[in-house]
């Protein structure tokens, strides 16, 4: 269960203005999203309606929190667009074309391959795991995943180890 | 003593996070060094799988298509209205006296004033006041002695965890400690927006409402006719276990197992222009068609500026006094013997938890939640 002040007392910031939130925060909301649907205009798409209703919840003067409601928004919602049918069109896209660095066909094949064996184990897995995933390989810190996720610091591994076990048993060594 | 595998993990990437005693015994365990290779190649795999290129993100331009977006269109934001239908049947007894009560209570507190600004207060206990069908029928016909407006703008908008909804809500999510065991699933949260109800009396309307219910108006006090009370009432969070909260609260189903919701607000704020809450009170108790009873009970509660009355269908429903932690709250045993509820009060904060649960496990969630 949730201790706000806690988590308030973790993120440490004084009231945040909307647009300097903005400046702070779009890059990573946005890199999360990317994390989950691999797709970076659908990823800036996810960030634009966390931000659009963080402002309209919220206001000018999102306060402290706001870091930690956007990150945990950005997963959610994207884990949602993976998860239902609602942007359909766009999971068929991702899942068909994911360009590697590489030219190689056979290479670009086996890319676009794994990728979407993984957005489907993210999908499968319980939201909760799906999403320590998310935020921790997008960069954030275990104190920052608490105040995310509302949970203590010293459950942050708990939940990440065994998210990380549960995805890797969903999706099989042989498709690493 | 090992380590948990949590605090391995951590230690993968935060080591010094870890206590100098848990490092050293991780150093110097055979075991422990598997433990650390399995969760690391866990950890590793992962990291590969989730591994996405990086790109260049424009935040200015991002920053204008916001903009652009906010300007097309300023509504509010859609939100999924939270509806309290009252529906017959037995499985949705429970809920349904429970709406009738908490439509009851906003009519009996919408309810004041005149010109000027007069009071602002914030009632600090809960009274039962026992109801019959008819007699909620004949308060709920209180609001045509004037217009009621600003209760529909209250939305219900689902929330993914404890913090989003504590962030929602302006206040933090409800802490519960003893779950009934018979009671599965994890947590689900909601918010329900606040809002200001304003209720003004009018005395042509209130003049054929007299008539209707067959009598004539009483007198009017000075600056009655076109006053103004209003209700402020918080955001709430609310916390579900065992069933999805917006279709419990909006009465669609209950669920076949142990099933509660737990609903946390700040007292809401009443504010009257004109005539005091008391005449008001002693007004509207007075015209054509409230029961006597009725008005007999709540006249018995004292000061309505202290009490939040709750309406109680007595033939759904029972209440009795009961302390939570210290504090006066009050029971309702739904009479079918489905469930039960509790509302209480403390430091200006009101909770309520509702039910497909025996009297002792609600009360058991109640003295457990903070």
């Amino acid at each position: 269960m949730t201790d706000l002040p806690r988590s308030a007392a973790a993120v440490g910031a004084a009231p945040t203005s909307f647009d300097r939130l903005f400046d702070e925060e779009y890059a990573r909301v946005a890199a999360i999203a990317r994390r989950v649907l691999g797709d970076p205009a659908a990823a800036e798409d996810v960030a634009q309606e966390v931000f659009l209703d963080l402002h309209r919840r919220f206001g000018d003067t999102p306060g402290a929190q706001a870091p930690a409601w956007a990150r945990t928004a950005a997963a959610h919602t994207a884990l949602n667009m993976i998860r239902t049918n609602r942007r359909r069109a766009a999971r068929e896209h991702l899942y068909a074309a994911e360009p590697d660095a590489s030219h190689d066909p056979q290479a670009v094949v086996e890319t676009a391959e794994t990728t979407k064996a993984v957005r489907s184990a993210l999908a499968r897995i319980p939201k909760r795991q799906a999403t320590v995933l998310v935020l921790r390989y997008s960069g954030l810190s275990y104190a920052e995943m608490a105040s995310a996720l509302g949970i203590g610091v010293n459950g942050v591994g708990t939940r990440l180890r065994r998210a990380e076990a549960r995805l890797r048993k969903e999706i099989g060594d042989a498709s690493i | 003593m090992h380590p948990s595998d949590g605090t391995l993990r951590r230690a993968l990437d935060e080591p010094m996070a870890i206590a100098a005693a848990k490092r050293e015994h991780v150093a110097s365990c055979s075991r422990c060094a598997e433990r650390v290779r399995r969760i690391s190649a866990d950890a590793g795999a992962v990291q590969a799988m989730l591994r996405t290129p990086s790109t260049g993100i424009d935040v200015v331009a991002a920053r204008a298509r916001l903009a652009r977006t906010e300007a097309a269109s300023p509504v509010q934001r859609p939100a999924k209205r939270l509806r309290l239908h009252q529906r017959s049947g037995r499985t949705n007894r429970l809920v349904a006296g429970l709406g009738v009560a908490l439509t009851a209570s906003v009519v009996l507190v919408v309810s004041g004033g005149a010109q000027d600004f007069l009071s602002l207060f914030q009632p600090s206990r809960v009274a039962a006041v026992p109801v019959t069908a008819s007699d909620v029928r004949s308060l709920a016909g209180l609001a045509s002695y004037g217009s009621v407006a600003g209760g529909s703008s209250i939305a219900f908008e689902p929330e993914p965890d404890a913090a989003a909804a504590g962030l929602a809500a302006g206040i933090d999510a409800p802490v519960i400690g003893d779950i009934p065991a018979g009671t599965t699933g994890a947590p689900q949260y909601a918010v329900v927006s606040g809002g200001v109800v304003t209720f003004t009396f009018s005395k042509q309307p209130a003049e054929a409402a007299a008539a209707r219910a067959g009598g004539q108006l009483p007198p009017l006090p000075d600056g009655l006719d076109g006053s103004t009370l209003s209700v402020m009432i918080a955001p709430a969070v609310v916390v579900s276990y065992g069933i999805d909260p917006s279709s419990f609260l909006r009465s669609e189903s209950l669920p076949s197992g142990e099933a509660f919701v737990v609903v946390k607000t700040q007292t809401p704020t009443v504010t009257s222009t004109g005539v005091t809450v008391q005449q008001l009170e002693a007004y509207l108790l007075s015209v054509p068609g409230i029961p006597a009873g009725v008005a007999a009970e709540i006249r018995a509660l004292g000061d309505p500026t202290q009490t939040i009355p709750i309406p109680i269908p007595v033939d759904l429903a029972s209440g009795s006094p009961v302390s939570i932690n210290g504090v006066s709250g009050l029971l309702i045993g739904d009479s079918t013997g489905l469930g039960s509820a509790v509302i209480w009060q403390h430091n200006g904060v009101v909770y309520a938890i509702a039910g497909t649960v025996t009297s002792n496990e609600v009360l058991g969630i109640a003295r457990s939640t903070r």
